[in-house]
């Protein structure tokens, strides 16, 4: 074997580019599977041991007011492993900055301390109960916070000065971020901060009670049960809303990274893997046709079929091994520069960079199994090669004419190299449709990449400037007789302002139903733009009420639909209304209705609870941030700006995408091409005798596998189209509707970076077309 | 004397295998009147298809010089080799290397396609007595037939000079006796210089030309006052 084994290194010498080629895609696959894998256990694994540390939270209940004393009495009733009750508030924190708003999650913290414990960085726990406080890591570094340093709350109209005596990161708040509706952390603008008991419940007027509660259940709850069975415990207490582990926003963030990771991981290297199989049986059963004669001899010489398919399956393990090598190497760095990512996006202190051996193994073994499997079935012809009979020459090819040439209209106005071009992209078939697949593929992931991303990049600035037009948003602390809407211009300069009713409601159907946040508006509004599902425009009108797209889906209901509405405001009776309309909002889930209607069915009075408003006065936050009765501003540039911020890395992200799926187009492209013009060496070489000239004959080439690409960008369209949505639905959530964009610009360059990486493979090839030896070809019947 | 056509002058071509270098060709010099049937005979390794590549303008000598009129086709650029093979030259060789994927007659277009006055092709196909066969592919024609249609690709571009390296090698007696009787038509008809290797002698009774060869070197060049019908050469 050892004669056989020099003959290996010179076969891969002499396909040096198609043997590497295979080898980056073994390698692209494994990369992925590398890296990805690695950062999901490096997440997972830190995040199950921060959660058992910190003993998070299986269940929240908000309640209007809830005695203290009332809490173990429940707890005890379903034998909770623990039951804490706290108070949570957000109030404004005052900064030198007189126009900056910035917001705080006033959290008291329980002195028995089960349930959520904080992880301490810097500083100490609570001393001085009056005027110490904790607070969250991400946002005293954001905003260059120490401990000791003093910072201004203001609640319910007053001031308190109190002293940071310790930095603390919570299992609650990995990933930080205000609402739902936020999407994006905005970490120097919005934070937490835990205080004692005694402060928050004197500051808040809360003595003795809470408005939010956490359990910790026993091994064997299920939080979803026990969801149902406390809701009549709490009602009376004024139940707002149960969230569970699973929904809390951190969590389920985080989850839904991992999720992704695990699906990336699982699914794509098996793709690239299983391309890579592919090229390699077309490459090696070309290779043993090619070497029919030597194969031969070497069985007249006695070596066994087994022996000989070993040879090549040998070559298959070889672009393996080259691509596990590269793969692992570069998986390994990659999966630490993403753990490293999700360790500045996550704030999860438990997070370390591992390097997992065992994906090493798992690579080999799956490269082996793909590349040897691939190996044999490639060589499996050589069972068939009878030493005598190799000799002689191979049966001539026979000729056919294509279902094309039936449609003689058009075949007789063809030129006759485009009837030559067409002719001998229908030669091999199964070739041609493996190459069609291979750009359909190829242009399916870069038009689902851009078309996706460039939807969601569009989703925010459509969000902001078309669906909702206010330049900020206000709320009130307590609700407000209409009449303010005449007294903030007293305040602040405006160019526009109405009123608005903001209140969160539980919308069911059947058994279906989900909190959101009813709006009431103005049927005149200017701040609103709605679009039903055909695009047509919509008003509220005060009739019914008008549910988002993602909303309705959700409820599985549709327009002309009654809905029923319960309140979490006690001892209201649930309410049921007619689905007006069903509208589009790209971001975030609500239901909104006509204000006065809104008010006289829904709420108790003609009150309301914050304002929009459209104004360029530049002191806007010093001002307001004086004003009674002020809870949040929110602004929409703000908004807008933190996700600016974040598209860098998106940007990043599907760089990365598209030059992974070029790979697999160049590759398949190349190999193919590489292998087609060794199988036609001697029908080149009778046209460069003809007096065809090298680039005459890299074009017919070139316009061969054009016409191909072609047909597989058009597919690749539709498949992208497909894909896109069946990713956007999957990355979909009440927080954002992912769809793919109709933005005819993000089409035309996904299929101009497929055409790249296809012309540059076609490049490549150029090489092989130039080395073309005609006299030699010539020479030999068998080629 | 006539102008000659095609000239040769001490062509030499030499391989470096290793350390040995072999002498495929050595001093070879022969020239070729217009119109003029030529044969070349030899042994196995004696260098007639390297010199018959020379002239073809498919090879480049290791020294000496080719000429087709006044000019030198040794001296030919690469990109003037390709032009002077789409316009100049027809070859034929032993293997058809015709295009299993193409019919007859699209093969014959695949060589009128590039070069600039080529003849009929309808007309090309009768005289190789193929009309009936135009629409048929290559694997649907015999030997023979196959042939035929590599002369007649070869000779629809119009070339100047025809060159077929052992045509009838891997035919019949018969039929290779029709093709060289073909060759001649054509070589009369067309007037198209016309040279052949063969190995068969017989051959040379038919040609105005006789080359030999041996071990790289002309050994004898004869010039055939009356050459006879090929269907009349005793085999
Ligand atoms: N590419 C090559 N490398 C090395 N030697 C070569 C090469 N091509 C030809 N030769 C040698 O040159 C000599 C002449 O070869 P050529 O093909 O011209 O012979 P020929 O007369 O056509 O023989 P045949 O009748 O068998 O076709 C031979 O000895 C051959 O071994
Ligand atoms: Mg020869």
């Amino acid at each position: 074997m050892k004669k056989l084994d020099k003959r290996l290194w010179g076969l891969i010498k002499s396909t040096k580019g198609q043997f590497f080629a295979i080898a980056v895609v073994v390698a692209v696959g494994l990369m992925i599977f590398v890296s990805m894998g690695s950062a999901e256990i490096n997440l997972q694994s830190a995040l199950n041991d921060y959660y058992k540390l910190t003993n998070f939270s299986d269940l929240y209940v908000q309640v209007v007011k809830i005695p203290e004393k009332e809490i173990p009495v429940i707890g005890a009733k379903y034998n909770f492993s623990a039951a804490e009750g706290r108070v949570v508030s957000e109030v404004p924190m005052i900064t030198d900055d007189e126009n900056e708003r910035v917001t705080v999650r006033v959290t008291s913290l329980s002195e028995e301390d089960k349930i959520n414990s904080l992880y301490y960085i810097e500083g100490s726990p609570i001393k001085d109960k009056h005027h110490d406080v904790v607070m969250i890591q991400q946002f005293a570094e954001a905003r260059g916070i120490r401990t000791r340093d003093e910072i201004r709350l203001q609640i319910n109209g007053r001031q308190y000065k109190m002293t940071v005596k310790g930095i603390a990161a919570s299992a609650e708040y990995i990933y930080l971020i205000e609402s739902a509706q936020n999407m994006l952390p905005n970490e120097s603008k919005f934070g937490v901060v835990y205080v004692s008991e005694e402060f928050a419940q004197k500051s808040f007027g809360f003595s003795g009670s809470a408005n939010e509660i956490t359990i910790k259940l026993n091994e064997n709850q299920d939080s979803e049960i026990i969801e149902e069975l406390i809701e009549d415990d709490f009602e009376d207490f004024g139940l707002k809303r149960i969230i569970t582990k699973e929904n809390q926003l951190s969590n389920r963030m985080i989850s839904e990274e991992l999720t992704q990771l695990k699906n990336m991981s699982s699914s794509i290297p098996i793709l690239f893997l299983s391309i890579a199989g592919i090229v390699l049986i077309m490459m090696v059963s070309r290779m043993v046709k090619k070497d029919r004669i030597s194969i031969g001899v070497l069985k007249a010489l006695g070596y066994s079929s087994s022996q000989i398919i070993i040879h090549y399956v040998k070559y298959a393990l070889s672009a393996g091994a080259v691509g596990v090598l590269l793969g692992t190497l570069f998986g390994t760095a990659v999966a630490g520069a993403m753990t490293k990512m999700y360790i500045d996006f996550f704030n999860l202190p438990l997070l370390r960079i591992n390097v997992y051996p065992q994906y090493i193994i798992w690579s080999v073994a799956f490269a082996g199994i793909f590349c040897g499997i691939s190996g044999v079935w490639g060589a499996k012809g050589i069972l068939k090669i009878m030493p005598a009979e190799s000799m002689r020459p191979e049966a001539p090819k026979t000729g056919k004419r294509i279902l094309l040439e039936r449609f003689r209209f058009f075949w007789h106005r063809l030129s006759f190299s485009w009837k030559l071009i067409i002719k001998n992209s229908f030669r091999n078939k199964k070739r041609m449709t493996f190459v069609l697949f291979g750009v359909a593929l190829t242009c399916s992931l870069m038009v689902a990449t851009i078309s996706l991303v460039s939807s969601t990049l569009g989703l925010f600035d459509k969000h902001f400037t078309e669906f909702q037009k206010m330049d900020y948003n206000i709320n009130f602390s307590t609700p407000l007789n209409e009449e303010v809407v005449k007294e903030i211009p007293h305040i602040i300069k405006t160019e526009h302002i109405e009123p608005k009713i903001e209140f969160p409601f539980e919308l069911s159907n059947g058994l279906r139903k989900e909190v959101v946040n009813v709006i009431g508006i103005k049927k005149d509004t200017g701040f609103y733009s709605f679009t039903g599902l055909n695009g047509e425009s919509i008003e509220v009108s005060g009739k019914g009420i008008l549910l988002s797209e993602n909303l309705a889906n959700f409820l599985k209901i549709e327009k002309g639909g009654t809905i029923k509405i319960h309140s979490f405001i006690p001892e209201r009776d649930d309410v049921y209304l007619t689905v007006e309309n069903i509208i589009k909002q790209g971001l975030g889930m609500n239901a909104y209705m006509e204000l006065t209607a809104m008010g006289d069915n829904l709420m108790e009075n003609q009150l309301i609870s914050g304002v929009y408003v459209d104004s360029r006065d530049p002191d806007l936050m010093k001002k307001l941030i004086k004003a009674d009765h002020i809870s949040t501003i929110q602004s929409s540039q703000d908004m807008l700006n933190v996700f600016q911020e974040f598209m860098g890395l998106t940007i990043m992200s599907i760089g990365f995408i598209v030059v992974m799926s070029g790979i697999l187009g160049f590759s398949i492209v190349y190999n193919a091409t590489v292998i087609s013009i060794g199988e036609r060496e001697m029908e080149f070489s009778s046209m460069r005798v003809l007096g065809f000239s090298k680039n005459q004959i890299f074009g017919i080439i070139l316009r061969e596998n054009m016409v191909i690409t072609l047909f597989g960008i058009l597919m690749g369209i539709p498949m992208g189209r497909y894909l896109g949505t069946a990713m956007g639905n999957m990355f979909s959530n009440e927080i954002y509707t992912l769809g793919i964009t109709a933005d005819i610009k993000s089409y035309i360059l996904a299929c101009g970076f497929t055409l790249l990486f296809i012309i540059l493979s076609q490049l490549a090839t150029y090489r092989k077309i130039n080395k073309l030896n005609f006299l030699q070809a010539l020479k030999n019947r068998v080629s | 004397m006539e102008p000659f056509f095609i000239k040769a002058e001490n062509i030499s071509k030499y391989y470096q295998m290793g350390e040995v270098s072999v002498k495929a060709l050595e001093d070879a010099s022969f020239e070729l009147l217009e119109g003029e049937f030529a044969v070349i005979l030899g042994p196995s390794g004696s260098g007639k298809s390297t010199l018959l590549n020379i002239i073809g303008g498919m090879d480049v000598p290791t020294s000496g010089r080719a000429f087709l009129r006044d000019e030198e086709i040794t001296g030919f650029s690469e990109k003037k080799l390709t032009e002077y093979r789409r316009n100049k030259v027809g070859f034929v060789f032993q293997f058809y290397n015709i295009m299993a994927n193409l019919t007859a007659r699209e093969n014959i277009e695949l060589a009128v396609e590039i070069c600039k006055n080529p003849l009929d092709i309808d007309k090309i196909m009768e005289s190789v007595g193929l009309l009936e066969r135009k629409d048929h592919f290559p694997s649907q024609l015999s030997g023979g037939e196959q042939q035929r249609v590599a002369i007649a690709r070869a000779i629809a571009k119009n070339p100047e000079i025809l060159l077929c390296d052992e045509p009838t090698g891997a035919l019949d007696y018969t039929t290779g006796v029709s093709i060289l009787s073909l060759l001649r038509q054509v070589n009369k008809d067309f007037g198209i210089t016309v040279a052949v290797i063969t190995h068969n002698s017989a051959i040379a009774e038919m040609a105005d030309k006789v080359i030999k060869m041996r071990s790289g070197r002309i050994v004898d060049i004869r010039t055939n006052e009356q050459p006879m019908d090929p269907e009349r050469i005793e085999w």
